[in-house]
């Protein structure tokens, strides 16, 4: 029984984490009552955390994995008593379903170093930059770690579902890389919650490539009260990372104690379409929408084993008939 | 002229005084080193006085990686692949009775090379040995480290400023000394096609002359003499016409670009010199005892043509897909070399292929593809743009990606592997040791005894200082080879030379070749794979993973890269972890990503002491349960021990069909599906 993993992974063990994260990530519908008894127990549990999630996304080149690695460096130097779980995500190739999961080879982490977790997750076939399971793993993760960091596979027209997921999200891009405009063009603009210029050792590109930022911001959100804030880093020099660890840090420690309960309404509906297409859409629909749903069913996980259900009876109903 | 001179008939060789002679041969030499700096001063000693003319030293890991010998990433390596050396007082014993000023010793070393240079000049001033009489090469060709063989520390930029002061030095102190020495050996044993393998060797040494050229710390004169240092280290394969044609395409490029490019009048400066160690890629495990033709005729391919002749030879042993060779074995090889030069009537002639309309066309068809790569590699900004963005490590692992599917489709026949393969055992692997060679284990015992020695007898202010020194002279741009032959002097050790350096320069991450590589692998059988994968997902509630890596120091990366893409082919979700890891990172990985099953690539003959640590570190994390399968250059001999320990598949060089070992690899996942 999974819940046997609960002590050992809030202990931090990781092979009781990676048990539980599979559990988290396992496809079979009949499993969701599995995660709900882990997630009832760990509520319940004096032990249970609340991470902040953070997500990271930006296009592919800008740099994120190396970003990532550091950030989670000065985290562990600047508050070693934190636990640290980071979601990498990479693509699956449509023809063989596969994925070749790189990332860890592009962020070394200390090792054997207990309080930091690393997991790579495939993206399946869903565009969007997560896999169909982040949320249910960040569900998990939530309540055994203080800060979740979500790496996205890149970041394109459809990839903004990060922000249904993370509480504060920031996009990566590098100088010059004529991002600016392609971005305010896709929306991707409205994502981010900070901007983080990386490969800022380039002073002349990275000081033109702000200011088009700057420009760029200004059209696609004219409306925020304050503007957005751009970091200039430099992964590779190690120019700024800490100053803007601080800054993640201290945001994460304003987002911990929230919850994930207003997102599962969205992650709900993003379940119901990717497991029934738009037939699933317009039942789920039918039955009053995700967040109806979800409380007639009690919660979460309860909602996708009452939603299977009944999507499978309607459409028994409708073939018999 | 059709008429046969008498007094000087063109076939015939004459000395400056116009008498009949014959050439000289080139220097023989074998790539050795194992076990221990006393071992290894015994086996060249020995293989001196067999007739061999230069050394060729072959480090372990460690030392090629920087790493102390009782460094936890060094101890499975110690001494396996070439000798651990950790200090000066391990050189003062590997060259114990040897008189370096006589030798030509060549040092494969290439991130720590500026390091063994200079113990080699404190151990000429600490012996009384006028240092400007020495002679030899560094390997020193990072550029095939990044692309084929790993053994990288720095990233590029600082490695070719080591590379580039290594020249700088040399010419005022040591002038007989080749700094660097540009290497196409591995990357034709990546899978280089000829053309590649020119190109990509000729851009190297355009790279290092480049930036010496805007380093501008040289005369035009000396500029010249250092072109004439530039020395290559070059690959022969069985197409062993082809290959004659590439080491005289090799000549006529090298004559044009020193020319062309750098403006060098003195024709002796533009003169291609080369060392060879003949191709061991092409070496088969199966019938290996073929091997001994294969070298044979490589051999000649670069021994052949008198105008592109090499200047020294290694070859490979007949076992060595099997395992390390045993002195034997390279003594058969040596007397290949004492045979063709001493023996037959090789070194009479001028160029027996001068005037040839065959050899001369297709010498230009090399040369014209060659022209081609190199233009478009300096139009993406160079060597080290072309790496950096990973271009040519792409083509390079496709050119591999093709050479195994056309093995594997039989377009390209291999004696013994995919054509003619019933044969009778050989008794060439009868003997006790099974034709195979092993370590003594208890060597590094000596290494790690003389290590600690070291550390309490040398004088701690001494060395403090000189590593500050290096550092300094790191940071602000100064020649690090002085400081560094005092790190030497003070008894400074290798891992703390490269330390030292690593905090000011960083280390390298390298881009993988994983992506861009076509396996040509579309039939029933990858169907039916992609199949029974599904049926996993089902039965897993997950798509299966599988964790490659690579654990230890060898960096060929090729197999698991191979391994990895194949995997992702038929559905799998691939943990690559790279390459360099420690046992512990490996179980880290499989432990983290909850994987079905680990697959480790081991080349460097530690493939005992890995599974050992594998396995207990899987037991200490409660993940015994994970299976284990390895790949690599592992004796027939060795897979009961490593079945014991918990291997659940063992594959060698013999299996080279990627679908069978993905067959193999699911069969292992299924019969231990935790469901």
């Amino acid at each position: 029984m999974s819940v046997e993993w609960i002590d050992a992974a809030l202990r931090g063990e990781k092979r009781a984490i990676a048990r539980l994260v599979s559990l988290f990530e396992d496809r079979r519908v009949d499993r969701a009552s599995e995660r709900r008894r882990v997630i009832e127990a760990l509520d319940a549990h004096p032990e249970v955390r609340a991470a902040a999630i953070v997500g990271i996304t930006g296009t592919p080149g800008a740099g994120k994995s190396t970003l990532t690695s550091e950030i989670v460096r000065h985290t562990r130097r600047l508050e070693p008593e934190l636990r640290v779980a980071v979601v990498a995500i990479d693509p699956s190739s449509h023809v063989s379903g596969g994925a070749l999961l790189g990332d860890r080879t592009r962020m070394r982490l200390p090792p054997g170093d207990v309080n930091v977790y690393f997991r790579s997750q495939a993206s399946d076939t869903a565009l969007g930059g997560l896999s169909p399971h982040t949320f249910q793993v960040c569900r998990l993760l939530h309540r055994l770690f203080d800060v979740v960091f979500v790496e996205t596979v890149g970041i394109g027209q459809n990839e903004i579902d990060v922000r249904h997921l993370a509480d504060r999200v920031y996009l990566v891009m590098q100088p010059l890389g004529g991002d600016e405009v392609q971005f305010l063009k896709a929306g991707i603009m409205e994502v981010p919650d900070e901007i983080v210029l990386n490969k800022c050792d380039e002073a002349e590109a990275a000081l033109r490539s702000y200011r088009a930022l700057k420009a760029a911001l200004s059209l696609a959100r004219p409306f925020d009260g304050d503007s957005i804030p751009i970091h200039r880093v430099s992964a590779r020099t190690g120019m700024n990372v800490e100053l803007l660890t601080e800054r993640i840090l201290e945001r994460a420690r304003l987002d911990r104690q929230s919850s994930l309960h207003a997102r599962e309404v969205h992650h709900f509906a993003r379940w119901v379409e990717d497991e029934w297409g738009r037939v699933g859409l317009r039942a789920l629909e039918s039955f009053g929408g995700a967040e109806a749903v979800m409380r007639e069913a009690g919660d979460f996980d309860a909602a996708q084993a009452f939603f299977d259900r009944k999507v499978r009876a309607a459409i028994a109903a409708s073939t018999a008939s | 002229m059709s008429e046969v001179d008498r007094e000087r008939p063109r076939h015939m060789l004459f000395d400056a005084e116009g008498k009949p002679t014959r050439d000289k041969p080139w220097i023989f030499r074998t790539y050795a080193g194992h076990s221990s700096p006393r071992a290894s001063n015994e086996l060249y000693r020995q293989n001196l006085e067999k007739g061999q003319t230069g050394l060729s030293i072959a480090f372990d890991l460690p030392t090629q990686c920087g790493y102390d010998s009782d460094d936890p990433v060094a101890r499975p390596e110690l001494g396996k692949v070439g000798v651990p050396i950790n200090s000066l007082d391990d050189f003062h014993i590997l060259f114990d009775q040897i008189p370096i000023e006589k030798m030509n010793t060549s040092m494969t070393i290439n991130g720590t090379s500026m390091w063994l240079l200079a113990l080699y000049v404190a151990l000429a001033r600490e012996r009384g040995v006028d240092e400007s009489e020495l002679r030899g090469t560094t390997q020193n060709d990072i550029v095939k480290e990044y692309l084929a063989r790993g053994t990288y520390i720095f990233p590029p930029e600082h490695s070719l400023r080591i590379i580039a002061e290594m020249y700088e030095w040399c010419l005022e102190h040591v002038p007989n000394w080749n700094a660097s020495n540009i290497c196409s050996y591995h990357l034709q044993e990546a899978g280089a096609t000829p053309a590649q393998e020119l190109a990509f060797a000729l851009v190297n040494a355009i790279g290092i002359l480049d930036l010496l050229k805007e380093r501008g710390r040289f005369t035009h004169e000396q500029f010249e003499q250092v072109v004439g240092r530039v020395s290559f280290f070059v690959n022969s394969g069985i197409r062993f016409i082809e290959e004659m044609c590439k080491m005289r395409a090799f000549a006529k490029l090298w004559d044009e670009i020193t020319r062309d490019r750098y403006g060098v009048k003195n024709p002796k400066y533009r003169l291609f010199r080369y060392g060879v160690q003949v191709n061991s890629l092409g070496l088969t495990e199966n019938q290996p005892e073929n091997n001994a033709w294969r070298i044979l005729i490589e051999a000649m391919g670069v021994t052949l043509s008198r105008n592109a002749r090499c200047r020294a030879l290694q070859l490979p042993a007949w076992n060595e897909a099997l395992s390390l060779p045993r002195p034997w074995d390279q003594q058969w090889s040596l007397r290949l070399q004492q045979i063709l030069a001493y023996e037959t009537d090789l070194l009479e002639y001028p160029d027996i292929f001068d005037g040839s309309h065959v050899i001369e066309s297709k010498v230009e068809a090399l040369c014209e593809s060659a022209r081609e790569e190199i233009d478009k590699i300096l139009g993406m900004g160079g060597v080290r743009a072309a790496i950096e963005s990973g271009y040519m490590k792409s083509e390079l692992v496709r050119s591999m990606s093709e050479r195994m599917r056309a093995i594997a489709t039989g377009e390209l026949t291999v004696v013994g592997v995919n054509r003619f393969t019933e044969g009778l055992p050989s008794p060439l692997l009868s003997g006790d040791d099974g034709g195979v060679f092993k370590v003594d284990s208890s060597s590094s015992e000596e290494t790690l005894a003389v290590l600690e020695k070291t550390r309490r007898e040398r004088d701690p202010a001494r060395v403090k200082a000189a590593l500050e020194a290096l550092k300094a002279a790191a940071k602000n741009g100064e020649n690090m080879m002085e400081a560094s032959i005092e790190c030497a002097l003070a008894r400074v050790t290798t891992g703390e030379w490269a330390n030292a350096l690593r905090e000011v320069f960083g280390e390298y991450r390298p881009a993988t070749g994983i992506e861009g590589q076509r396996l040509g692998l579309e039939n029933d059988r990858v169907e039916k794979l992609r199949a029974r994968i599904g049926a996993l997902v089902d039965r897993l509630g997950h798509r299966p993973r599988i964790v490659v890596g690579k654990p230890g120091l060898d960096g060929h990366s090729n197999g698991a890269e191979m391994i990895a893409v194949a995997a992702r082919h038929v559905g799998f979700d691939v943990i690559y972890s790279g390459i360099r890891l420690t046992p512990e990172q490996i179980v880290e990985s499989a432990v983290e990503e909850d994987a079905d099953v680990i697959g480790v690539s081991i080349l460097s003959g530690s493939h005992l002491e890995l599974a050992d640590q594998l396995v207990a570190g899987l037991e200490r994390a409660g993940a015994k349960d994970i299976p284990l399968v390895f790949g690599g250059i592992i004796p027939k001999s060795d897979f009961a021990a490593l079945e014991a320990k918990g291997v659940s598949r063992i594959f060698t060089p013999a299996d080279f069909e990627l679908v069978e070992i993905m067959e193999q690899i699911i069969g292992v996942v299924e019969a231990s599906a935790k469901g």
